[in-house]
């Protein structure tokens, strides 16, 4: 803009935007000033304590005083340098030679690793990783923009972390088609991902969708979901205390909910999600979304209150913008055979329509609040309408498009879990061939 | 035959030394680093600041962070501190179009043109 600007940030973020991999991402070290946390949700003569009696953490002086420094205080040597910033990390091809043990120990020093042991990617085995592909070894994967500049993840990169992981060479396609999205969920709010694979590639790779499919109890699912984890965190640079900041984590970064779809066991009339999203049945496709909540229906199916009765109940607990509805092939029997869903779509529509939450409810997260409020006060439908509601008011939140139903598992229990999270259309695993 | 069996232990032995000091933990490996070279855009340096406030415009921008009565709440609270300390202190407090993480080049045009410092947040 040309005039002097300073960023105002909560205390639980200005610790880390005032770091380098923060502050010179866009080129420019700008001053910030941190203000006690929290802010949201927070009443009126709290923010007025705020600005009239606490002092900016970062300077330790009075908030106001604080800020009128910001903006009238000559600029420093450092915040007047042009050119490449001096504290620029190259990070060379191969590391130096060492033991096995220091390695190993390198790996966690420089938190590239889940904690957990990881193959160490020599040259032979990351050799014979990249023979499961056709594409070379610099072919860029994704640029990747932020935090701390932008870094291209190429197809050896890649082949890395797969190594690490434990992959084989025939994981590798897919496994090229996952890192196109990387890197994994970071926010305060603790988010995490998942990932669905469609198509024939299942199958040739050994992938789970049937018993267990959801635990430790397969190899690809375990592999293909901790290397989407280990690419985020050393390639994606994410590396808690200085780029990410979630206040709980989730645990499901582990393996970021990684399955598959039981495409033999759908029901007549339900499509894989891949189909569903304008995919052959014949391409093999992964999808990767985020999500925060995952709830099971803990039991069987019971005929008193069907499936979709208990569902219903349970999204309402969800934010109310997107869902997952995961469900074993017997619950989708029984919701085709018993209640007359005959499409998946069918099932999606009728969830939309039928789970209300209260205005207040909806507009009280805080995830909705930041992503929707602003266009509610822009006037946006259907946003500006909710909002303008008595707190009570039950509203739909959910549209049919954003509630997807995926069907996996084993067929041994009537069980399902409904989630927040939310597959994109999908990334064409043979196109990593 | 005693003399051959010891002879024979020994080579045995010496070759299990040698693949140990080759292959075991005493052994360097060498691998690949799975981190990558960050190119950083050019460095900027900051607009220059200004000698006083007093007389000035500031703008607050709501960044949208944590709903429609966060920030805006703490720039209310701001400019009641520069009513009561600097009063010539011109507040415009602002909405940025859209969520936090969206572009708003009209509202960054008419603070270029009409304000003379900017407060910008609040993320948290």
């Amino acid at each position: 803009m040309g005039i002097p600007s300073i960023g105002a940030a909560g205390a639980n973020v200005v610790n880390y935007a005032i770091g380098y991999n923060f502050q010179y991402t866009n080129g420019m070290p700008i001053r910030y000033v941190g203000v006690p946390f929290p802010v949201a949700g927070q009443p009126k003569e709290v923010h007025h304590r705020y600005v009239f009696e606490s002092n900016d953490v970062v300077s330790g002086k009075p908030m106001m005083e604080a800020v009128v420094d910001a903006l009238t205080k000559p600029l420093t040597e450092d915040e007047q340098i042009t050119g490449q910033p001096p504290d620029a990390v190259v990070e060379p091809r191969l590391l130096p030679p060492d033991t096995e043990d220091n390695l190993q120990q390198l790996f966690k020093d420089k938190d590239w690793t889940d904690y957990n042991p990881i193959i160490l990617p020599t040259e032979e085995r990351v050799a014979a990783m990249l023979a499961g592909t056709s594409h070379p070894p610099d072919k860029e994967v994704k640029l990747l923009s932020w935090p701390g500049g932008s870094r291209s993840l190429t197809v050896e990169k890649v082949a890395v972390n797969a190594v690490m992981a434990g992959a084989k060479p025939k994981h590798f396609p897919l496994i090229l088609a996952v890192a196109t999205a990387v890197p994994f969920g970071n926010s305060t709010s603790s988010m995490a991902n998942m990932i669905l694979v469609n198509g024939p590639v299942r199958n040739e790779v050994g992938m789970n969708y049937g018993g267990n499919v959801m635990g430790p109890h397969s190899e690809v699912n375990a592999v293909l979901g901790r290397v989407f984890t280990l690419m985020s965190k050393s390639a994606g640079n994410l590396h808690a205390g200085k780029t990410t900041f979630s206040t709980l984590g989730s645990n499901l970064q582990y393996n970021n909910l990684c399955i598959a779809e039981n495409e033999e066991a759908l029901p007549e009339g339900w499509k894989p999600v891949h189909v569903q999203n304008g995919f052959k049945p014949t391409d093999s496709v992964v999808s990767v979304g985020t999500g925060w909540s995952y709830i099971s229906s803990v039991g069987e199916v019971q005929i008193a209150y069907p499936a979709q009765f208990l569902m219903r109940d349970y999204m309402r607990s969800l934010a109310g913008m997107g869902a997952s509805v995961i469900m074993d092939p017997t619950v989708a029997g029984l919701l085709r055979d018993t209640q007359g869903f005959k499409t998946k779509e069918e099932l999606s529509e009728w969830l939309a329509k039928n789970v209300k939450k209260t205005v207040a409810s909806y507009w009280g997260n805080g995830v909705v609040s930041t992503m929707n409020a602003s266009m509610a006060i822009q006037g946006l439908e259907p946003y500006a309408s909710q909002r303008k509601l008595p707190p009570n008011t039950l509203i739909n939140t959910f549209q049919p498009r954003s509630v997807q139903v995926i069907v996996t598992g084993g067929g041994i229990q009537t069980t399902w879990f409904v989630t927040d999270f939310r597959a994109g259309r999908g990334t064409l695993v043979d196109d990593w061939r | 035959m005693k003399r051959t069996y010891l002879f024979t232990s020994f080579l045995l032995l010496t070759a299990t030394l040698v693949l140990s000091a080759g292959c075991g933990t005493g052994g360097k490996l060498t691998v690949l680093n799975p981190a990558i070279t960050s190119e950083m855009v050019d460095r900027e340096p900051l607009s220059p600041r200004l000698d006083t406030l007093e007389g000035k415009t500031v703008y607050m921008v709501d960044i949208n962070w944590g709903g429609p009565d966060a920030a805006y709440s703490v720039f209310e609270e701001m400019t009641a501190w520069f009513d009561q300390n600097i009063p010539s202190v011109k507040t415009v407090i602002k909405r940025k179009a859209g969520m936090y993480s969206m572009d708003d080049p009209a509202l960054w045009k008419e603070i270029a043109a009409n304000g003379n410092a900017a407060i910008i947040g609040i993320s948290g």
